[in-house]
């Protein structure tokens, strides 16, 4: 073999090697994008359940999101309940409230109507945390705070000192409280219409849901 | 003068590798996120025969590729606590469910307050035909002697419990349970304890 032949064979060589070193970083990257991909989506979607609830953090009431179809072999016009939730079941009413817990806890109430109703707790980008059906309701009412463990234990602390005091009246129950992992999240109440003669009730519990942030 | 040139060979060929790790990087990362995001959820599947459910991504527990699948497509599912929802796509042969056929979906369901059957197109599109009624809820439903529950879905009508079919097209059913012991971390099913999708007769096939 000539040094010419053997030189101009190293130099290819060398050129593969770089190839596959630029491939492998190459697959390396592509890893670390799809991990990346996959862990920023739910911070950067705009059309996730939270980005299109927005609008409705500062609303004091739940917002119908989708209606129950009222609809038996009587009315024939009915259409389809119009709604950006896929799969949704045409014999709840679903209703929602973003919030916000930047300026205080959160009071979720429902009324109790005789109705299968649940609410749940999402937080943004993390999916569901928490959930309660009707039959955790108390005197007619599903009660509920959300606060974050900031809030909780200053909700704790002044409870304690009110004790102290003991001039404060006895709240007889307590309220439902959870703790939020963050600050954003929005809350779901779905109501079961059993009947399509219901769906009328179960949209009006919907809406009669309040989400009121209050201050400490 | 020779020298100069293969230098500026070198560098063009370092810079070619740079854009390829880059375009590779981009390429394979964002198309095989993208390529799992429109797929279902893939971690954490329950089967029951034709059935399937994801009973954590209702939960605090849920994986980052069913949170993201979450905000891409806007669905909400049931919280762990609220119920849970079974989903099939296929009879319990495994066929693809065709709205030309007709079906018979009979047997147990699972112990609920209350539990809805629903059925919608691949799209998730609630099922439009004449009878303008695309599913069932448990308090109107029609039970055997035994308590037992079957439902026809058919382009026709049937006697008893019946959902109207389109007559084309694919269709799939979601039976979901309300405030189910189910959806917490019990044990799971056997199979005696959902109904059966049986498929009945097809267009252009010999009655069974």
């Amino acid at each position: 073999m000539t040094p010419r032949a053997r030189a101009v064979l190293d130099s290819l060589g060398r050129n593969a090697g770089k190839l596959a070193l630029a491939t492998t970083i190459g697959l390396v990257l592509a890893a670390m994008t799809h991990i990346a991909a996959i862990l920023m989506l739910p911070w950067l979607a705009r059309q996730d359940a939270h980005a299109r609830l927005a609008p409705t953090t500062t609303s004091e009431a739940a917002v119908l999101v989708a209606a129950p179809r009222d609809a038996g072999f009587g009315a024939v016009d009915a259409s389809p309940p119009e709604t950006w939730l896929p799969l949704h079941d045409p014999a709840t009413a679903v209703g929602a409230c973003a919030y916000d817990l930047a300026e205080g806890p959160l009071r979720v109430s429902a009324p109790d109507g005789r109705l299968f109703q649940t609410i749940s707790l999402h937080a943004r980008g993390a999916g569901a945390y928490y959930a309660v059906t009707d039959r955790a309701a108390v005197r007619g009412r599903l009660e509920l705070v959300v606060a974050t463990r900031e809030q909780l234990d200053a909700l704790l602390a002044r409870e304690a000192a009110r004790e102290e005091v003991a001039d404060a009246p006895a709240d007889g129950f307590g309220d439902l409280r959870v703790v939020a992992p963050g600050r954003q999240g929005f809350v779901l109440v779905r109501t079961l219409a059993a009947f399509p003669s219901e769906a009328g009730l179960a949209r009006a519990l919907v809406e009669g849901v309040s989400c009121t942030i209050e201050p400490l | 003068m020779f020298e100069a040139l293969r230098r500026a060979a070198r560098n063009a060929y370092h810079l070619l590798l740079l854009a390829w790790a880059a375009a590779l990087g981009a390429g394979i990362g964002l198309g095989s996120a993208l390529y799992v995001l429109e797929g279902e959820y893939p971690f954490g599947e329950r089967r029951v025969q034709a059935w399937v459910a994801w009973p954590s991504v209702g939960s605090p527990a849920s994986d980052p590729y069913a949170r993201a699948i979450m905000a891409r497509s806007a669905d909400v599912p049931l919280a762990q606590g609220e119920g849970i929802a079974f989903h099939a796509d296929a009879d319990e042969l495994g066929r693809p469910l065709d709205a030309a056929c007709s079906y018979v979906v009979a047997g147990e369901t699972p112990v609920a307050r209350a539990w809805t059957f629903t059925l919608y197109d691949l799209d998730g599109r609630l099922l439009e035909t004449p009878q303008r009624r695309a599913g069932l809820a448990s308090a109107q439903m029609l039970r055997d002697e035994a308590g037992g529950v079957t439902i026809a879905l058919a382009p026709r009508p049937r006697p008893g419990n019946w959902l109207q079919l389109p007559g084309t097209g694919r269709f799939q059913a979601v039976l979901r349970l309300y405030d189910s012991p189910v959806s917490g971390a019990l044990g799971w099913l056997d199979d005696g304890a959902m109904p059966r999708i049986v498929r009945m007769s097809c267009p252009g096939e010999a009655l069974s």
